[in-house]
């Protein structure tokens, strides 16, 4: 009789210490309960459900697809080949009981071997030392870089809150922040970071010459992980940061960044204007290309005018000045 | 920030004894977030509820930072609760592992309508029903 675990070698995982076996079945979103229920019984440590889900609103937002099936998997440590046939051979036969009780088809109980690894690091793969520009570099905090005598480096430990320099909209405002830099004006600048997720952009300007940052949130985990962030870079003097958005009730400033979104640029343009002295630059980041127009005529209604632009594959970042005066 | 979605997908964990090991660290490395991070905030966030299995739902970004938020315990878990029991029946078709009340049921469906994909509570009672009829617990009443 075939079943699930044909074809594995469970001894010889067994022996090797070092393996898990995975068990996988395709569930209708209602059956996906108790499914995982049938699963956790052989695999005691829990289990993930994949739902199906397509994204909307230009990929910021994603949409269970509850029609399709979702991929449910559990996980077993192969210590003897015995105890894993026994607990496969169970869950298999409660899960072919599943249909008599009313729930919708499931697919077939799969089986794999899963060789162990070092989970609690393993993730750090993703995540090198990035170099931004001409001088910005990005620094995991785990990770050793080699100083070069111009180098602007940032210490970074990414997590929950976005802004960990893989993104372009990301890479894009820090280009911008150097060139503004190099033209002299981020010395001794007052900067205003709305939306500041890890801090990365507050962070990079203080290293670029900035003489204070607010930076604002209205995420409470961004904003703990943007002090957090500061902290380690040994600016928590020069980076102030708390729960807010735009206008922030203490400007004007120099300079203000905003790597949000474009229609939360539109909708906070009057905010982020209030903030800006006259003569003062706005980084407006996270923009769509097919989204540019209506930034630029939203910001044009505050008298604010298109100085220079960055792009990055669909991304574009804005330069904008307000005029003096 | 312009947080661009990568992935969602849920993980039904332990309450405050999450670990980097599957399904946690197969889950979640492949799309190279901190798993540290998560299961450190994860058991601080459900310390308060031991003993029970609480899924997570995450979201991961483009840029591999994510975000999770708690939805309400499966109701396999509910349900053996409201039986009194440690384990559904291995035989469900010939075994009765428990009995729950149709009033019970309707309790069960009212806290799981967030995550449930039916319209009104008698159509999450049918689905609660055939988790529990799946598990060897008899409605009653």
């Amino acid at each position: 009789m075939s079943g699930p675990l044909d074809g594995l070698d469970l001894a010889g995982a067994a022996a090797a210490k070092d393996a898990w076996l995975e068990l996988s079945v395709a569930a209708d979103h209602e059956a996906v309960e108790a499914v995982s229920e049938i699963l956790s019984r052989a695999a005691p440590g829990g289990t993930s459900v994949e739902p199906a889900f397509e994204l909307v609103e230009d990929g910021l937002a994603a949409r269970l697809d509850l029609a399709r099936p979702a991929l449910v998997r559990a996980y077993l440590p192969v210590r003897s080949p015995e105890a894993v046939r026994s607990a496969v051979a169970q869950a298999d036969r409660e899960l072919g009981h599943l249909q008599a009780f009313g729930l919708r088809p499931i697919g077939d109980l799969g089986a794999r071997l899963v060789r162990e690894a070092d989970w609690a690091n393993a993730w750090k793969v993703h995540f090198p030392v990035l170099r931004v520009g001409r001088r910005i570099v990005i620094r995991p905090t785990w990770r050793r870089h080699r100083r070069q005598p111009d180098d602007v480096v940032l210490a970074l430990d990414p997590g929950m809150a976005f802004g960990t320099g893989l993104h372009p909209t990301t890479r894009l405002c820090l280009a911008a922040l150097e060139a503004l830099a190099d033209r002299g004006a981020l010395d001794g600048a007052r900067v205003l970071d709305v939306g500041s997720g890890s801090g990365i952009l507050s962070i990079g300007a203080a290293r670029l010459g900035a003489a204070s940052v607010l930076a604002v949130d209205v995420d409470p985990i961004a904003v703990e992980a943007s002090a957090a962030n500061a902290r380690r870079n040994r600016l928590a003097r020069r980076i102030r940061v708390r729960e807010g958005s735009a206008p922030s009730g203490e400007g004007p400033f120099d300079v203000v960044l905003a790597n949000l979104i474009a229609s939360l640029l539109v909708t906070l343009a009057d905010g982020l204007a209030e903030d800006l002295r006259p003569g003062g630059t706005l980084l407006a980041s996270g923009i769509f290309a097919n989204r540019e127009a209506e930034v630029v005529a939203a910001l044009g209604r505050r008298g604010l005018s298109i100085a220079r632009r960055w792009t990055e594959g669909d991304w574009v970042a804005l330069e904008a000045v307000r005029p003096p005066g | 920030m312009a947080k661009k979605i990568r992935i969602v997908l849920t993980l039904q964990l332990p309450a405050g004894k999450a670990t980097p090991a599957p399904p946690v660290g197969t889950a979640l490395g492949p799309h190279g977030i901190n798993i540290v991070e998560f299961t450190k905030s994860y058991n601080e966030k459900t310390a308060d509820k031991l003993g029970q299995v609480i899924p997570a739902q995450i979201t991961v970004f483009e840029d591999r930072s994510f975000t999770f938020v708690l939805k309400t315990p499966p109701a396999p878990d509910l349900l053996r609760k409201a039986a009194g029991i440690d384990k559904g029946s291995q035989t469900p078709k010939r075994a009765v592992a428990g009995r729950v009340t149709r009033d019970q049921v309707r309790a069960i469906a009212e806290q799981k309508m967030p995550d449930l994909n039916v319209n009104d509570v008698e159509a999450g009672m049918k689905v609660i029903e055939g988790t529990a009829r799946s598990m060897g617990i008899e409605v009653v009443g």
